[in-house]
Formats: structure tokens, C-alpha cells, sequence
């Protein structure tokens, strides 16, 4: 396996069941207490389990986050995404989410607002890095841009990530 | 995007923040309505209402699909796993990751749940370094549980050198995950 993945396991790839947790998992935050504080859960989460992502970001910049996603998708079953590194970005074009892909076939309710994990996680982990995302899309296939943050660039909009079904 | 390679690793962080949101009870109702009635909704289908046999079914497929080294007994009566190498506990110890007190816990925190609604009662003992057995009977069954080796064999995962920890816990005819006794 990749030095890309901080947390490396024996397995060549994940148990795509576990989406299932994950689904239902932000659904429990949302209905408990609300979109806020499941935004607040993928903000920590992205800087607090993720952090040594972050620190491999703010040594290797860019370069680091193509790495990364490419050892991410090889180890997450299902995935069909390409990486493309830009002069000043690094591009995920998703063409078939896993997690997406896999609730829908086994027939699980899938939480509306899945796909915004996406930006705030991701955002989480590249902000220490003097990075930021960009989401589009969402429901099954997105693209995802990383960059070096901006003072004047315009915030992530929300209703350009997809509710999902 | 969080994925499932290294989905042991969020899931464990997610338990210490849901303790730091609502403490302990937030946890446990964690487990139960979201991972036992939500995400392993499908262990449910098959469990109850048709009890050993569901449990062969579930677990025959899960444990090889998420590989670690695993036996599985069923009687008419027991329905027992003994647990060589956990996958899950395993990941996090090979990483160093514990940011709860007692991942183990979460295995009784859903399982303990369902098999109260299949009417089963659960002895388990898990040893916090990716080692436990488990025996599922009847809550009507006056049965204890087996001796080392009555109900697996040569498979009993008590058998094993490594099986004394500094730190055992220790659950009879149980369906909560606080119903738990510390063995050194």
C-alpha cells in the first residue's frame, strides 16, 4: 500500500459495507441535532483524524494531495476517478462514486446532504495546508478542485454540490 | 470524501466525539439506533426471527469479507465465534489510533441490542488486543457457558498463549455493552 495512506492496513481495499455506517452515521448527527452540528463533526473530523493528511499536504503541497487521492480511490472498492495535476490545481473527476454507488445498489435511504462531506472534510484537511476544495457535482459523480487558498476567491456554494438519493 | 479502507480509524475517532457531545448515553445510542438499526439493518433481517441459522448466514459472510483470522461454531443451541486476529482492533493497533477508552466495546454496544430483540443473550470476553470469543444462546436456555474448548475445539481462541491480557472484559447472558466485568 501507498506511504500516501497515513493509517495503512494489511487489506488491499476496504469493505464497502462500512459505507453503510458511514451513511447512517451522519444521518444519527443530522437528526439528533442538525445540520450545524454534522458540518461541525466533518470540520473536526477532517482536522482531527486527518491531520497527518494535513501535514503531509503542508510538506508535499499539491503534489502530496495527487498522491493522496490516488491512493485513497485504488483502496476504496468501486471507484472510478481521475487525478489530474494542473499547473495550479489538482483535479478529482469522480466518475463513479463508491460510496455513492454502492448505498443506491443495496437499496439504503441515502442521507441528502452526503455529498457535502466531501467539501467540509476536505476543507478541513487542506486549510492548515494553506490549501482549499471546490465541489461540483455530487450524487454519484463530482469534481473536486484543489488549490492554493485565495483571500479573493469566492466561497465554496453550496447548492453546487448535489443532493444525493 | 471518507472512505472504508481505513473506516475503523474515523469510526473510533467518532466515538470520542460523540462522548465529548453527549457522554456515554450518546455513545450507546450511537451503536444501537445507528449502527444496529441503521447500517446493520441487514444482520437484524437475518437474525430475527430465525436466530442461529440468520447467524451462520451473517456471519459466515462478514467475517471473511473483512478478513482477520476467525472460527465460527453453531449447535442447535450456541452459535459461537472465536476471534483470532480482529481486523478492525488489529488496524487500529498496528497504527497506533485510540482515541476512545474501550473501542471493543461497540461490538456488544449494537450486538447486544439485536440479539435482545432476537431473544438471545450473549457471554463474551474480549481482551483489547483483537481477541474475544462470543457465545449466542436462547434467553429461555439454562445452558452457561462452554469450558475452553467444550463448544470450538482446538479453535477455542482461549487456547491460545496470547490470550491473557492485562485487561479482559468479562459479559454473561448480557444484551448492553455496560453490563461488564473487568479480569485482569
Amino acid at each position: 500500500m501507498s506511504d500516501a495512506l497515513p493509517h495503512p492496513d494489511t487489506k488491499p481495499s476496504g469493505h464497502a459495507d462500512f459505507y453503510y455506517a458511514i451513511n447512517a452515521t451522519f444521518r444519527f448527527v443530522l437528526t439528533r441535532s442538525g445540520i450545524g452540528k454534522l458540518r461541525e463533526y466533518w470540520g473536526e473530523l477532517g482536522a482531527g483524524y486527518f491531520k497527518p493528511v494535513s501535514d503531509q499536504w503542508t510538506q508535499c503541497g499539491l503534489a502530496g494531495v495527487a498522491d493522496y487521492w490516488r491512493a485513497f480511490f485504488q483502496a476504496e472498492p468501486g471507484a472510478e476517478v481521475e487525478v489530474q495535476e494542473l499547473a495550479d490545481e489538482v483535479r478529482l473527476e469522480v466518475k463513479r462514486c463508491p460510496a455513492i454507488h454502492h448505498l443506491r445498489e443495496n437499496g439504503r435511504e441515502i442521507v441528502p446532504c452526503f455529498c457535502q462531506h466531501c467539501y467540509f472534510v476536505s476543507e478541513a484537511i487542506a486549510g492548515p495546508a494553506g490549501l482549499s476544495v471546490r465541489v461540483q457535482g455530487g450524487n454519484g459523480s463530482c469534481v473536486q478542485k484543489f488549490m492554493r487558498t485565495k483571500a479573493d476567491a469566492p466561497a465554496q456554494d453550496l447548492e453546487e454540490i448535489a443532493a444525493a438519493s | 470524501m471518507i472512505g472504508c479502507y481505513d473506516f475503523c480509524g474515523h469510526y473510533e475517532w467518532t466515538f470520542e466525539w460523540l462522548r465529548r457531545q453527549g457522554g456515554h448515553a450518546l455513545v450507546k445510542a450511537f451503536w444501537d439506533e445507528a449502527i444496529h438499526r441503521d447500517s446493520q439493518r441487514h444482520a437484524a433481517e437475518l437474525i430475527v426471527g430465525k436466530g442461529i441459522e440468520g447467524m451462520k448466514k451473517y456471519w459466515g459472510v462478514t467475517l471473511d469479507d473483512e478478513g482477520g483470522a476467525h472460527h465460527c461454531t453453531a449447535t442447535a443451541e450456541v452459535f459461537r465465534i472465536d476471534m483470532h486476529e480482529c481486523p478492525s482492533k488489529g488496524f487500529l493497533l498496528r497504527n497506533g489510533l485510540e482515541q476512545y477508552r474501550d473501542y471493543c466495546d461497540h461490538c456488544m454496544g449494537w450486538i447486544g441490542p439485536l440479539m435482545k430483540e432476537a431473544g438471545y443473550v450473549v457471554d463474551h470476553e474480549h481482551n483489547h488486543c483483537g481477541k474475544c470469543w462470543w457465545e449466542m444462546r436462547a434467553a429461555t436456555s439454562e445452558a452457561r457457558p462452554g469450558a475452553v474448548g467444550e463448544v470450538s475445539g482446538t479453535q477455542d481462541v482461549r487456547l491460545r498463549g496470547d490470550w491473557i491480557s492485562k485487561h479482559t472484559d468479562h459479559y454473561e447472558r448480557a444484551t448492553d455493552p455496560d453490563s461488564k466485568s473487568d479480569r485482569p
